[in-house]
């Protein structure tokens, strides 16, 4: 157990798995990592011993070595064998599948959670409508199913938290699913698919946390952003604007944020629902309830900095 | 004014001066070299890309380069070393060597073999010109996947897009002459299965592109007139699908994979064998997995789709195809290690590399099949773990066995041999820099780092791999320099040989080196697949 963290800790192996279908995965690693291995020794040990002994040691060029044109035997083995490795893996690859695919058991609670790809942030959904920007909270042992898209109007995207699975495309038009069921802890990832200028930036991260913690901390986030007082509006702003706007709103790729930019609640409202210029309308789709978290968010936030600055 | 009264005696024609010769020529060898060297000079531009980007990846948070910069850089490199180097150099080697190594005097169709190698070369500048569009060049990858590339502002991509079509019709006449020599202008006696094995592998990289380059070209057509907002194939705002898309790329862009493999396998079963002093193991096993492995090439394009939630079915099937592939790969491997065994193995320069080609391409044939496993592929999907593996086949296989072939018949082409010395620099030092620059980025993609990432997390683990491939990426930069050097130096200073250096096996050596306009005077019986060594015993005969 402990070598296996040291190997996934220095890169070896896939990153600590935390969810079945990612320890699945990892048992997948290992046995694919045994047949390759097998398959090279086969290659490299008579290489190398053939390249030793059967080097020319000055003998002339003209000296040919035995006129040999093939081996219909040989020729047999080298193709059943193989076969016989890859039947091998096959085997076991589908005897891990099912796993890996997480599936709900009867009777067993399942959280789904919609996941979206804009450029260049992640917005989740929860069943009972609280959103959340980039950093997902999940209940620990708890089946939770993401549902992957991206609005028709985005890019494509692919959402990847590697200690809980696989990586899925966020395909506007499309949707996705995948399943995990982790241990508590924080699990990083980020966009896996070129989405443009901040592709770099689109980080995702899960924080998973107790049954009893996450169930009255949903309930109360809703309420929360409900009633105008969540922080959302940070969220928003760290998630969709901060990327390209530098992360204190200073101007990075797009212009930097000022009180004057900022205190037309209806004009933010315009810009960030249509976009402007090569800026992408990170908020077209954001009902009301959103947009004015982020309006009021900025406004208090730009209107305190240019006191203090002041 | 005295008039002239008479003409000079023996006109010369214009398309005979020094540099009319080359621009007007139709002779197949000097369009070969053209378009060798065309591609060499492209290599050194994609190379030089390459560099830059791993300077951006050093550390983490560098400032290097801006992040539009790294996206068209990593856009034009993967653009710049397929299409203007490593699909264009073999055809280079076709056009040198197929006509010689069939024994016919030139390719079935001269003119329209210069016209591919014009449209070449024109494509090229339309794409490394794009870095001047307004925005610059396209920066979507050298997939450009839609909807970003229909939307991506600037003209960068459309010039990408019309590149591309030109290098496509370019390739495709290419092909088309390839196939009609090699199936009409076969000498007497030149049967398909005394056909040399790099012609065999022209003859499947010919039909290939045949087959996908037309589905390349309208896939690009169609985003093209996505840009311009006439039509919505790709866009899902507009009803159309993105996804559509990526089916029609890979349709092309997998056996585009094995255009790149093939002839690079096929300069390796020439090389190998030559110096080992032996026949080749298992000759038909080799044309005939030749034959395989393009078949099924046709067949896997998925397996660049797992992620994009495929029916459960087809998932399945992408991946029985894509590991049925690994068979015949294995097949040649051991046909070559088997052509070493008690051989008399002469460790000249292309021998080298021709055995680091079987190191270096096992590596990354096993990673593929690591790839093709899809519950698997879903981790390192658009990772590093792919970059390391599509360079371990397209460096470590397509560039190696480029290298084998370039020392291998530079003699022939030039009538010098390339030096030994620099030769083993230019050879040691890629290697230990080859692997030093993709080894540790397998891990990189384990650990999580995404492919196309002008920078990434600021963590110790990440770092050091990343600083080890970057310096890896300049010591591989050293040996390219040292081959820059090599290339130099023996225009002077390389030995001059005659027309059999290597005691090979094929009709290129009978010729001179370099071979005349007509290439044979005549051309002896061919009774086997190795009509030089016959023509060798039989002289021996003679003699005795």
């Amino acid at each position: 157990m402990g070598s296996t963290i040291l190997l996934a800790a220095s890169g070896l192996t896939p990153v600590t798995a935390d969810s079945p279908n990612a320890e699945r995965i990892e048992d997948l690693y290992w046995v694919l990592c045994a047949i390759a291995g097998l398959v090279l020794l086969s290659v490299a040990v008579p290489l190398v011993l053939f390249v030793f002994r059967y080097r020319s040691r000055g003998r002339d060029r003209t000296i040919e070595g035995p006129q040999i044109h093939g081996a219909t035997r040989l020729e047999l083995a080298w193709t059943l064998v193989p076969i016989g490795l890859l039947v091998i893996a096959l085997a076991f690859t589908f005897y891990k599948l099912p796993g890996i695919t997480l599936e709900a058991q009867a009777g067993e609670r399942e959280l789904e959670i919609r996941v979206e790809g804009r450029q260049f942030y992640w917005q989740y959904e929860y069943p009972n409508g609280a959103i959340a920007i980039d950093k997902l909270r999940a209940p620990a042992n708890t089946l939770v199913k993401l549902v992957i898209t991206a609005p028709d109007s985005d890019v494509q995207h692919s959402y990847w938290v590697p200690g809980l699975g696989g990586k899925f495309d966020a395909i506007p038009g499309e949707t996705n699913d995948t399943s995990f069921k982790a241990k508590v802890g924080v699990y990083k990832g980020q966009c896996a698919e070129f989405c443009g200028t901040q592709h770099a930036a689109m980080l995702a991260e899960i924080e998973v946390i107790p049954v009893d913690e996450f169930d009255s901390w949903l309930e109360q986030e809703a309420e929360a952003q409900e009633a105008g007082d969540s922080d959302l509006g940070e969220e928003e702003f760290l998630g969709a604007c901060t990327k390209c706007h530098g992360p204190q709103g200073e101007g990075l790729v797009g212009p930097g944020l000022s009180s004057a930019s900022v205190s037309d609640a209806e004009n933010v409202a315009q810009i960030v629902r249509n976009g402007r210029g090569r800026m992408p309308a990170v908020g077209e789709e954001w009902d009301d309830r959103q947009m004015d978290a982020l309006t009021s968010y900025l406004r208090k936030r730009f209107a305190e900095e240019g006191q203090s600055g002041g | 004014m005295a008039a002239r009264t008479e003409p000079p005696p023996y006109p010369v024609p214009w398309t005979q001066g020094r540099v009319a010769g080359w621009v007007a020529t139709v002779d197949h060898k000097r369009i070969g070299v053209l378009y060798i060297i065309t591609s060499l000079v492209f290599f050194l531009a994609g190379g030089v890309m390459a560099l830059l980007m791993r300077t951006q990846l050093a550390t983490p948070d560098t400032d290097f380069i801006t992040r539009d910069s790294y996206n068209q850089l990593f856009t034009m490199h993967g653009t710049t070393m397929i299409f203007l180097v490593v699909v264009p150099i073999f055809a280079g080697f076709a056009n040198y060597l197929v006509p010689l190594m069939i024994g016919a005097r030139d390719m079935a169709f001269p003119r329209l073999n210069a016209l591919s190698y014009w449209l070449f070369l024109l494509g090229g500048i339309v794409l490394l010109g794009s870095f001047f569009a307004e925005e610059g060049a396209a920066r979507s990858g050298w997939t450009a996947y839609p909807p970003f590339s229909a939307y991506a502002s600037g003209n960068g991509q459309d010039l990408w897009i019309v590149g591309l079509h030109i290098l496509s019709i370019s390739s495709l006449t290419g092909a088309i002459n390839f196939i009609a020599t090699i199936h009409n202008m076969r000498t007497a006696g030149m049967s398909w299965m005394r056909l040399p094995l790099f012609v065999w592998a022209i003859e499947i990289y010919a039909a290939l592109l045949v087959i996908v380059l037309p589905a390349l070209t309208a896939g690009l057509t169609m985003l093209l007139l996505d840009r311009t907002g006439w039509t919505n194939f790709f866009i899902p705002d507009e009803g159309g699908s993105s996804l559509l898309y990526q089916h029609v790329f890979w349709f092309f862009g997998h056996p585009e994979v094995y255009v790149m493999i093939l002839p690079a396998m096929g300069i390796i079963s020439e090389v190998i064998p030559v110096f080992s002093r032996k026949p080749i193991f298992g000759y038909k096993a080799i044309a005939f997995s030749t034959v395989a492995i393009g078949f099924y090439s046709l067949l896997v394009w998925g397996h660049h789709m797992f992620t994009v939630g495929l029916p459960f079915g087809l998932q399945i099937w992408f991946m029985l195809a894509s590991l049925t592939i690994a068979v015949p790969t294995g097949v040649k491997i051991f046909n070559w290690i088997a052509t070493t065994w008690r051989g008399n193995l002469i460790f000249d320069t292309a021998m080298l590399w021709a055995l680091g080609f079987i190191g270096v391409f096992t590596i990354g044939g096993l990673s593929g099949i690591f790839l093709a496993i899809f519950p698997f592929d879903w981790q390192v999907h658009d990772t590093y773990f792919i970059v390391a593996h599509l360079h371990y086949v397209l460096f470590g296989g397509s560039m190696f066995g480029i290298f084998a072939g370039l020392y291998y018949w530079w003699p022939k082409m030039f009538g010098r041999r390339l030096g030994e010395r620099l030769g083993k620099w230019h050879f040691w030092l890629t290697l230990v820099g080859f692997n030093l620059a993709f080894f540790p980025q397998h891990f990189l993609g384990l650990l999580g780092m995404p492919r196309r990432v002008y920078t990434y997390r600021d963590d110790d683990l990440w770092t050091a791999y990343n600083l080890v491939s970057t310096a890896g990426s300049y010591v591989m930069g050293l040996g390219i320099l040292a081959f820059v050097a090599n290339v130099v130096w023996s225009r002077k200073h390389g030995e001059r040989v005659g027309h059999d250096p290597w005691l090979a096996d094929t009709l290129e050596w009978y010729a001179t080196s370099p071979p005349p306009p007509h290439n044979f005077d005549k051309v002896p019986y061919v009774t086997s697949a190795r009509p030089l060594r016959d023509l060798r015993r039989r002289m021996a005969e003679q003699d005795s």
